[in-house]
């Protein structure tokens, strides 16, 4: 088996409204990111109705944008995004690693090192407090002196399984206190949660934007449309660099993964964040498809 | 002199800004003093009342949220103004100038290279964790370099002398405006001091701001347009905004009258969309641009964020300058001037330790009682902890938040600051002293920083009170700066820069927003008027219900009802009493005064301080929602009718005739076309069973009768009258021409509005054959005044597409995954 994947993606987003709206100004993160394990075979934006502006952009962080202006009447808003991507293995062994100590930057050694772009990741930032709850939830898998791969692994599956998916639980600004108390969420929900559990250990972590393939049961297609777009975390590990792990799954995420891009949390990469001028209520439809891409003949 | 300073507090350790020693002024004040000396007590009490009046009379406010009073407390000021001595600005507005260019130049490297950060010149967990540090903001590209535009510092003497920061304002500094507010009240308070102390002139400052933003702007579609961008009127400054936007001929916008087309920056006008290419805004960073900064804001402009990341528009200061403010970059001035500017930092800020680094919390906590404990970043919101005022357990519980989350916390020394003399608020025989603080001013020109010569002194609120604020409840004083020689008393803000070729008889553009608050403020004046006329009628009518030998209750209640004073069903006295005071009648004269006042509010930049004052007297009125007798709600009403006239006399006397001024006059008349219209429908359904003398006495028209007739009110000239007579201001014609007059002008400059609609209107009026049509019963008659009514609200339905549609796109967020 080839040590990576090619997969097609569809990301359809639409907004129906009540009533016309004059107007609309949105920022899309939907460009898979370009990394040292993932190509960009193609990717395309469609906007219904046509934009009457358009450019794309570098955010902060380094992922792609595009922001678009609609200043034509209108009662609905597509936004299809398709994306040919390459997704090469990389995911880290995971039975062995430093004391996940050592990844902690010891409190004041705030001074200029490698650490430069690492820090913002150690930080509090709106939608992620630091929390003591958060910080004792971690700790029964980060006890003294634990490796760090290891303990990363462990929380990643306790989340998994003492969390219940429940996509009506929480909304796009449900909060970290509101998840530790309900246990419940979606993607986005546990991936703060876990940030703010190791950030609050002084670990630095990343929220990533992107998708997961869904496998199908055997014997039964898969269902075009059903996957959502998905959200995990990466957390530095000192030698090693970011490793990947999906909290909702409970493992490491790898080829099954393809990434949009990074932030500290879900505000810095939200797929597609927009203005609409007009008083109508809304009506907001997704929906998304990984396909593997079977190519002919890969080289 | 004695008397002067009989009961002068002793400063107690603290910096005396009057005295040298006891009973010994310091050198600069000596002339103040003899003029206070030389002049009666009465006299300065006269000065600080006549001051006071200026400050009500012309509605100087600073909004303080917290206050009962609201949204309307007067400025406060002390006529006393701070003096300072030439050699020791110098020293000052050097300062100034360094920590502006300082600050400039850290700004433009951590939205650029960083390389302070990656230097270790600044930690970059401090300015990555601020919530100030705008990610959206990086990379921007300012025009002529500039981030910081306009810069404030917060000025206190400790008691040696020396003056330092207490802190730094950078994002949207205010004050300057109520600085020049005192300087023109106190200037005139004190005219002989004011020429022989050769106090420096502050106009130069803010023509170099006009000028500055002008030459910085980024040029092209059409002329130049600065935009003075304001939250509108809650902001507890917005008395500034408005005050500073008429001074410097900037137009005061809110986030809904600006757009994004193109990537360039619009103003929404009745003309269409005029290019804006410099943004003074008074709005926080984190509200500007609801797109790519808060989503939650509804205040800013969607796509603001990146006009300026390319550069097509000035915003003055630049986004994400707000960084600056946190008190945790204090500790890293010094390192940062010797680094970027090759010099000590002159004007030293209070000392300040950011509690991240290890360092700095030890002494810190080693230190406590000397300390306040503040917050690094506002978002933490921790209130100020004087580390003298804690016990043992207090202590204790600081160093656990300390220990807990040390990046969180800055630690400043406190300071004693200064005092200096003011005028007793009840005796103003001997001065009395309070602690102050000076926030002065700098801009940017490209000559380099320019500082105001002077500034606003902030005066604590108690003789012992360690918090100077505005917010807190303090006074305010000016600030004169003594010149070292003649000062150049030649210039003036609007002389010099106004030439006759740049005449505006047109202004450059009225936002949509604002004609649709004038219209809606004749519509309210109108509404008003014609609520209190029937009231006042209905009341009188019970008064002398016995001898009505025209049985005119009938029409009159079923007016009352139409109009929604009275519901079926309702004790009609106790009914209409209340519809006259109480609010919770939305259609009586309280709820429609109410209405009237927040529609005048949002217009508080362009109404006259008359109109503002006439309406506040009505809806502060104590009647407001209590019940009344008869006879004081017949008082009541007869205020509210003088005050209606007196609102109406100033647009008739006061204002020019511009689209603003058609579009309050289209307002009261449609207003008034459509209640006029009802009035006589009611009337013809009355007609067998009534007189008609309420229907003159409603329409104001019966004096006029009576000189024509004098004869008992018939049909035939009742009608003739209130209907086709165009020389009675409250005939249906009268409205109606009015009406077709404005909309031709405006079509003028608009296209088409709906004059043809109005001027058919006058048609079938004029059409009308007085012998034959003035008849109650006539179909052709009664036919024509219900097309009319229908015609005033289509025309309101007209003018709101036309001309207010922009104003009402509201701007909704919305997030997707």
């Amino acid at each position: 088996m080839a040590d990576f994947v090619t997969y097609r993606v569809i990301h359809q987003t639409r907004y129906d409204y009540s009533d016309g709206v004059s107007g609309a100004h949105q920022l899309a993160h939907l460009r898979p990111r370009e990394t040292d394990w993932q190509r960009v075979r193609m990717h395309h934006l469609t906007i219904e109705p046509p934009p009457s502006e358009l450019s794309e952009a570098t955010d902060y962080f380094g992922n792609g944008v595009m922001r678009f202006a609609v200043d034509t009447p209108h009662t609905a808003l597509t936004v299809r995004a398709e994306s040919v991507v390459e997704v090469h293995s990389h995911a880290p062994a995971m039975a062995a690693g430093p004391a996940w100590e050592s990844a902690v930057a010891s409190p004041g050694q705030w001074g200029a090192d490698d650490e430069f772009d690492i820090v913002q990741f150690r930080l509090a930032s709106p939608m992620v407090p630091l929390l003591p709850e958060a910080a004792a939830y971690a700790r029964a898998s980060f006890t003294a002196g634990r490796a760090l791969p290891a303990a990363l692994l462990e929380l990643t599956q306790r989340i998994r399984n003492e969390f219940v998916y429940d996509s009506k639980a929480t909304t796009v600004t449900t909060n970290v206190n509101e998840v530790l108390a309900t246990r419940r969420g979606v993607c986005q929900d546990f991936a703060h949660l876990m940030i703010s559990c190791l950030r609050s250990l002084g670990l630095a972590a990343r929220y990533v934007s992107g998708y997961i393939v869904n496998r199908a049961p055997p014997g039964k297609p898969k269902l075009a449309g059903a996957d959502a777009s998905h959200a995990w975390v990466e957390v530095h590990c000192p030698g090693t660099g970011w490793i990947a792990l999906d909290p909702t799954n409970g493992k490491v995420a790898d080829t099954e993964f393809v990434t949009l891009g990074w932030g500290r949390e879900f505000s810095d990469v939200t797929p597609l964040r927009g203005v609409v001028l007009g008083t109508a209520s809304q009506a907001l439809t997704v929906a998304v498809s990984v396909d593997p891409v079977q190519l002919r003949d890969s080289v | 002199m004695k008397d002067l300073l009989a009961n002068y507090p002793d400063p107690q350790g603290r910096f005396d800004e009057l005295l040298a020693a006891p009973t010994r002024p310091r050198a600069h004040w000596m002339r103040a003093m003899m003029e206070l000396a030389a002049t009666s007590p009465v006299d300065i009490r006269q000065r600080q009342a006549a001051a006071e009046r200026h400050i009500r009379d012309s509605g100087v406010t600073y909004n303080v949220y917290a206050d009962p009073q609201g949204l309307d407390r007067p400025w406060h000021l002390d006529v006393l103004p701070l003096i300072i001595a030439p050699d020791e600005w110098r020293e000052i507005e050097a300062g100034i100038i360094q920590r502006a260019q300082l600050f400039n130049q850290v700004l433009a490297d951590i939205y650029g290279s960083q390389s302070l950060l990656k230097q270790g010149l600044l930690p970059p967990a401090l300015i990555f964790g601020q919530s100030g540090f705008l990610r959206p903001a990086y990379g921007m590209n300012v025009p002529g370099g500039i981030h910081l535009h306009v810069y404030a510092a917060d000025l206190a003497r400790s008691p040696d002398g020396q003056w330092w920061v207490m802190a730094d304002r950078t994002q949207a500094p205010s004050g300057a405006g109520y600085a020049l507010e005192n300087r023109l009240i106190v200037s005139r308070a004190f005219p002989a001091l004011y020429r022989d102390l050769h106090v420096q002139h502050v106009a130069r400052f803010f023509a170099t701001l006009r000028d500055s933003l002008m030459h910085f702007a980024p040029k092209g579609d059409g002329p130049t347009l600065t935009v003075l961008l304001t939250p509108g009127p809650y902001n507890e400054t917005y008395f500034e905004h408005a005050l500073l936007a008429r001074y410097l001929g900037f137009p005061l916008v809110e986030g809904e009258d600006l757009t994004v087309r193109d990537g360039r920056i619009w103003l929404k006008t009745i003309g269409g969309l005029k290019r804006v290419h410099a943004i003074l805004r008074r709005q926080d960073d984190n509200f500007c641009d609801p797109l790519e900064l808060r989503s939650d804001s509804v205040l800013g402009v969607a796509g603001l964020t990146d006009c300026a990341r390319r550069g097509t528009v000035l915003v003055a200061n630049a986004l994400g300058s707000g960084i600056i403010e946190s008190g945790a970059l204090l500790g890293f001035l010094p390192r940062l001037a010797e680094h970027l500017t090759g010099e000590p930092l002159r004007l030293p800020s209070i000392a300040t330790w950011w509690c991240g680094e290890p360092a700095a919390l030890e002494d810190a906590l080693d230190q406590a009682a000397n300390l306040v404990f503040k917050p690094a970043d506002p978002i933490f919101q921790i209130e100020p902890v004087f580390g003298r005022d804690l016990d043992a357990a207090g202590l204790a519980a600081l160093r656990k938040n300390l220990a807990a989350h040390p990046e969180r916390f800055v630690a400043q020394e406190l300071v004693h600051v200064s005092q200096a003399p003011v005028l007793e608020a009840d005796n103003a025989d001997h001065l009395s002293a309070r602690g102050i603080g000076l926030r002065v001013f700098a801009v940017a020109s490209p000559g380099g920083y320019a500082v105001m010569p002077g500034g606003l002194t902030r005066v604590a609120s108690g003789h012992n009170v360690r918090v100077v604020s505005m917010q807190r409840g303090g006074s305010s004083k000016d600030t004169w700066v003594m010149s070292p020689g003649q000062v150049d008393a030649s210039f003036t803000l609007l002389k010099s820069t106004v030439t006759a070729d740049e005449l505006q008889r047109v202004p450059a553009g009225i936002p949509s927003r604002v004609v649709e608050n004038l219209f809606w403020f004749g519509r309210y004046e109108e509404r008003c008027d014609d609520a209190a006329r029937l009231l006042r009628l209905a009341l009188n009518l019970k008064l002398q219900e016995d001898d009505d030998d025209e049985n005119s209750i009938g029409p009159v209640m079923g007016l009352a009802r139409a109009f929604g004073l009275l519901q079926d069903g309702d004790d009609a006295d106790g009914a209409l009493l209340a519809a006259a005071t109480s609010e919770a009648n939305a259609f009586g004269l309280a709820a429609n005064l109410r209405a009237l006042e927040r529609v005048a509010f949002n217009l508080r930049d362009r109404m006259s301080l008359d109109n503002l004052r006439t309406i506040n007297g009505l809806i502060r009125d104590p009647v407001i929602n209590r019940t009344l007798s008869l006879s004081d709600t017949l008082a009541w009403l007869n205020r509210t009718v003088t005050g209606m006239m007196t609102l109406s006399g100033f647009a008739l006397d006061g204002m020019t005739r511009d689209d603003g001024w058609r579009f309050l006059s289209l307002g009261r008349r449609v207003e008034r076309l459509a209640f006029q219209c009802l009035a006589l429908q009611v009337a013809f359904a009355h007609r067998a069973d009534s007189g008609l003398t309420w229907l003159l006495l409603l329409a104001d028209s019966s004096v006029t009768y009576r000189t024509r007739y004098m004869a008992r009110p018939e049909w035939l000239p009742v009608l003739d009258l209130l209907v086709l007579d165009g020389t009675n201001p409250r005939s249906v014609m009268f409205q109606i021409e009015g009406i077709q007059s404005a909309l031709l002008k405006l079509e003028v400059a608009y296209g088409a509005c709906g004059s043809e609609q109005a001027g058919a209107a006058v048609k079938t009026l004029a059409g009308l054959n007085p012998a034959r049509d003035l008849d109650p019963d006539n179909a052709r008659l009664r036919g024509a005044i219900d097309a009319l009514r229908d015609a005033a609200f289509t025309l309101n339905d007209r003018l709101t597409q036309r001309f207010f549609n922009h104003a009402q796109t509201a701007s909704r967020a919305m997030l997707g995954v």
